[in-house]
């Protein structure tokens, strides 16, 4: 039977998963930690601004398994902040055991703590990957969604160490690059100065570390935002940012908290001693990164090379999708370039042409608006999300960006696209 | 990267980072290697963390401590066994199979370090065994080391393979030793026995004897099978022993021993061997153990762990 093998159980990975499994492949999942998701356990904005349409958009195709998942985990549906409309935020306790269920009942093989270490190439064709404890997997092709953040080495060398993030590097073994095992050269993201990598961009605070006044409110209306004092007012931070969608005004003037089960801090780090003068977090504490007073992950250090139907060049069976793809940010972005790259890998196996999404659906003018970019020195100092920055000004300007669902099915169905994740292939 | 199966044995310890990091050599991390990314051969720990965390400075180094001599036994002409009283801290570290020591004549200057395996170690007493082969120029007044001796330690890299058998259990194991090489069995059979293997040990007493290595397996009720290979008989003997069902094959010996082991096994990645470069510094900088590996690398053995076949069949 045509066998898929997913290295790395992220969204993007995830979402492979579930459009490999439905166009009729075996399909394995391998990942280095215990639980599935990754950087899905720490974040939890969906469906703001322009992440809405592409949803929506995904959803068509024939993938909104995992869509229904968060919408339906949920703790605030069509919520605003600043810069940002009608977000969800799904409850980061709740999301992963129900997407690990989803999974299982699609008869997903789901192997945890097995960290991939290298690869065998034949003739540019991925014979077989290697595990930690010397296991040998072979497949008829192979999706890297392994990310892009650390490890440790790296966020100490362009960061501020190792914060302990959720990917708990020291415990479960770093992130490896599979596409640079195989030989190929990665893209490298920078920062708008030129150094490697960037912050990620919010930390996750402790609810019951915060005063009752601040829970109540973050329960009720899913936001909060405290004044910086003038004088500690750093625009400068902003730069630092993998999300540039964040880097606004009122994110440097405010401290923003949104409600995703613990409290998000839309900040990369905050120094405690001055996160606790704020009235309400004089008790405050981090829950992800542990260590947020000082730092938090790298990412964006190993980015693959690819075309727009997510194969990776240089190799004839390994597609790729996710942060590992592209300079992307999101769960969102994931999700949608993770479907394709699934999809795609039964096309490769069945042997008929690979789906390239057209530019006028957000989701192939995102695939293909990125690779062109990335090619630039300016464009590897950006970040791509449909929820804003630049990426989101020019879904407007191309009027990609709507939140009319009958809009969006109607431009999927002129295209010949409704369902296509939908069918068997193999 | 790193190869794989390289593996830097000092990693993780109180001596790691070391001066290979500080000059950008380290043999396990990419950013101690001067290069951008990360990918390293993960054990556990980020040499580089360390590193940082330690001022961006090695750790200390290995220091030359005085041993008092608690018993010197002439074993046979140009052998001499030596029981040396150290801290117990020090004798701890060197109770796993492949520990060695430098040893030198308190009157000499550094440069007379010499290798010595550890045959056994009393840790409550603080005492180290091991039994020196007079030879050359570094040996020749060993003989003479009244109550004292320099000692630098813990050393760990006297096993090729010791990955490979230390992961043994509950296995059929064989031990072929000869000579002065029969000194380092004990510490392995120690530890092949705690993890529960069944051993079969050969022994070829050659010049030195069996009597000074009787004294010790008795207590392990293992029956050794005496051969010499000197004849076609012992051979013989070796032979039809390596052709049965073994997990992993332990060779203590010269490089001649190793290489006739090996020859006749036909899954090489069961054998190991004891290491016998020349080594001088023990610490990855002077050279004097470089070896080239199969694929044309350049190893110091004195700290790299490699494959076993990846070197013998290149040798120096
Ligand atoms: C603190 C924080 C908050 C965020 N908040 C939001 C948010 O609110 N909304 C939003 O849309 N986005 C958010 N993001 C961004 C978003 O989480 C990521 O862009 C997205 O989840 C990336 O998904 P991925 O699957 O590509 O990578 P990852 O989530 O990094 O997944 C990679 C997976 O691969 C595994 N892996 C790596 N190497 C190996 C290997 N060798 N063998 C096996 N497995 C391996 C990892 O363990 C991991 O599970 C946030 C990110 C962070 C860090
Ligand atoms: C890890 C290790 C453990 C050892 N354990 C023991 C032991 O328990 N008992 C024992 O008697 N010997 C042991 N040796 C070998 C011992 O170190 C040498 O025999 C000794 O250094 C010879 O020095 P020399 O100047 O007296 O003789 P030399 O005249 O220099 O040499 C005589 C022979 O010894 C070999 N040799 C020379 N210098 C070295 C050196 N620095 N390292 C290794 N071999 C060398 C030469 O190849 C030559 O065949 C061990 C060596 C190593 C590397
Ligand atoms: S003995 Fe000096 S480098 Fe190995």
């Amino acid at each position: 039977m045509a066998k898929v093998v997913i290295i790395g159980g992220g969204w993007a990975g995830v979402a492979a998963a579930v459009t490999a499994k439905k166009s009729g492949a075996d399909v394995m999942i391998l990942e280095r930690m215990d639980i599935l998701l990754g950087l899905g356990n720490v974040g939890g904005i969906m469906r703001n601004n322009g992440r809405y349409t592409a949803a929506e958009e995904n959803s068509l195709l024939g993938a909104k398994e995992l869509f229904e998942v968060t919408d339906q985990a949920s703790r605030h549906v069509n919520i605003e902040f600043p810069g940002h409309k009608h977000a969800n935020l799904y409850d980061v306790c709740k999301v992963e055991p129900m997407v690990r269920k989803l999974l299982q009942e699609m008869c997903i093989d789901l192997q945890f703590k097995s960290r991939v270490v290298d690869v065998e190439v034949e003739d540019q064709r991925i014979v077989s990957i290697v595990l930690q404890d010397g296991t040998k997997i072979k497949a008829d092709v192979f999706i890297e969604t392994t990310g892009s953040t650390g490890p440790m080495g790296n966020c100490l060398k362009y960061g501020n160490g190792c914060s302990m993030c959720i990917l708990r590097c020291p415990s479960f073994g770093p992130r490896v690059s599979i596409t640079s095992k195989a030989g190929i050269k990665d893209d490298i993201g920078k920062r708008k100065d030129g150094t490697y990598g960037a912050f990620s961009g919010s930390c996750k605070l402790n609810k019951d570390s915060l005063s009752e006044e601040i829970v109540k409110k973050l329960n009720e209306t899913g936001v909060v935002l405290l004044p910086v004092p003038k004088e500690e007012i750093n625009m400068k931070k902003l730069d630092m940012k993998v999300c540039q969608q964040y880097a606004l005004k009122e994110f440097a003037e405010n401290i923003v908290l949104l409600d995703t089960g613990h409290a998000k801090l839309m900040a990369p780090f905050y120094p405690l001693d001055k996160l606790r003068k704020f009235k309400g977090l004089e008790n405050a504490r981090y829950e992800d990164p542990y260590a947020g007073g000082v730092g938090n992950s790298i990412r964006y250090l190993s980015i693959a090379p690819r075309d727009n139907k997510m194969q990776v060049n240089g190799l004839k069976n390994l597609f790729c999708a996710g942060e590992k793809s592209g300079l992307f940010v999101g769960h969102t972005e994931a999700i949608v370039t993770g479907s394709l790259a699934g999809h795609n890998s039964v096309r490769f196996i069945k042997g008929i042409p690979l789906l390239e999404l057209p530019i006028n659906t957000c989701i192939g003018d995102l695939i293909s608006y990125e690779r062109e970019q990335r090619k630039t020195e300016e464009g590897l100092r950006t970040r791509y999300t449909f929820a804003g920055a630049d990426y989101f000004k020019r879904m407007k300007d191309l009027d990609l960006y709507t939140t009319d669902t009958g809009k969006i099915k109607k431009r999927i169905e002129k295209m010949n696209l409704l369902n296509i994740y939908e069918e068997k292939i193999i | 990267m790193s190869d794989k199966d390289h593996i830097c044995v000092d990693m993780g310890s109180e001596y790691c980072p070391c001066y290979l990091a500080e000059m950008k050599e380290c043999i396990m991390c990419n950013h101690l290697q001067g290069k951008e990314l990360c990918d390293c051969n993960w054990q556990g720990i980020c040499i580089y963390q360390e590193f940082y965390w330690n001022g961006q400075k090695r750790k200390d180094i290995r220091k030359t401590v005085e041993g008092k001599i608690i018993e010197k036994k002439v074993i046979q002409e140009n052998y001499v066994l030596f029981k040396v009283k150290v801290d117990v801290d020090l004798a701890l570290k060197l109770k796993h199979p492949g520990s060695y020591i430098f040893i030198r004549h308190i009157e000499k200057p550094y440069f007379f370090d010499t290798p010595m395996s550890i045959m056994d170690v009393d840790e409550k007493n603080g005492e180290i065994q091991f039994v020196v082969q007079i030879l050359g120029p570094k040996t020749k007044d060993i003989l003479s080391c009244e109550n004292k001796i320099f000692i630098r330690a813990p050393y760990w890299n006297g096993v090729i393979g010791l990955k490979k058998l230390k992961e043994t259990k509950e296995k059929k194991v064989l031990l072929i030793g000869k000579g002065v090489g029969l000194a380092p069995a004990i510490l392995a059979i120690k530890y092949l026995l705690k993890n529960k293997n069944h051993i079969t040990f050969v022994i070829d007493p050659g010049k030195i004897g069996v009597d000074f290595i009787n004294e010790y397996i008795k207590d392990f009720k293992i029956e050794p099978i005496e051969i010499s290979l000197r004849n076609q008989k012992g051979v013989d003997i070796l032979i039809s022993l390596l052709k049965e069902n073994y997990d992993l094959i332990y060779s203590l010996g010269s490089d001649k021993l190793h290489k006739i082991v090996k020859a006749e096994i036909e899954d090489t990645s069961k054998f190991v061997c004891t290491n016998n470069s020349s080594m001088c510094c023990g610490e990855g900088i002077c050279g004097a153990c470089t070896c080239k590996t199969k694929s044309g690398q350049l190893v110091r053995m004195c700290k790299m762990q490699v494959k076993a076949e990846e070197i013998l069949e290149e040798g120096k």
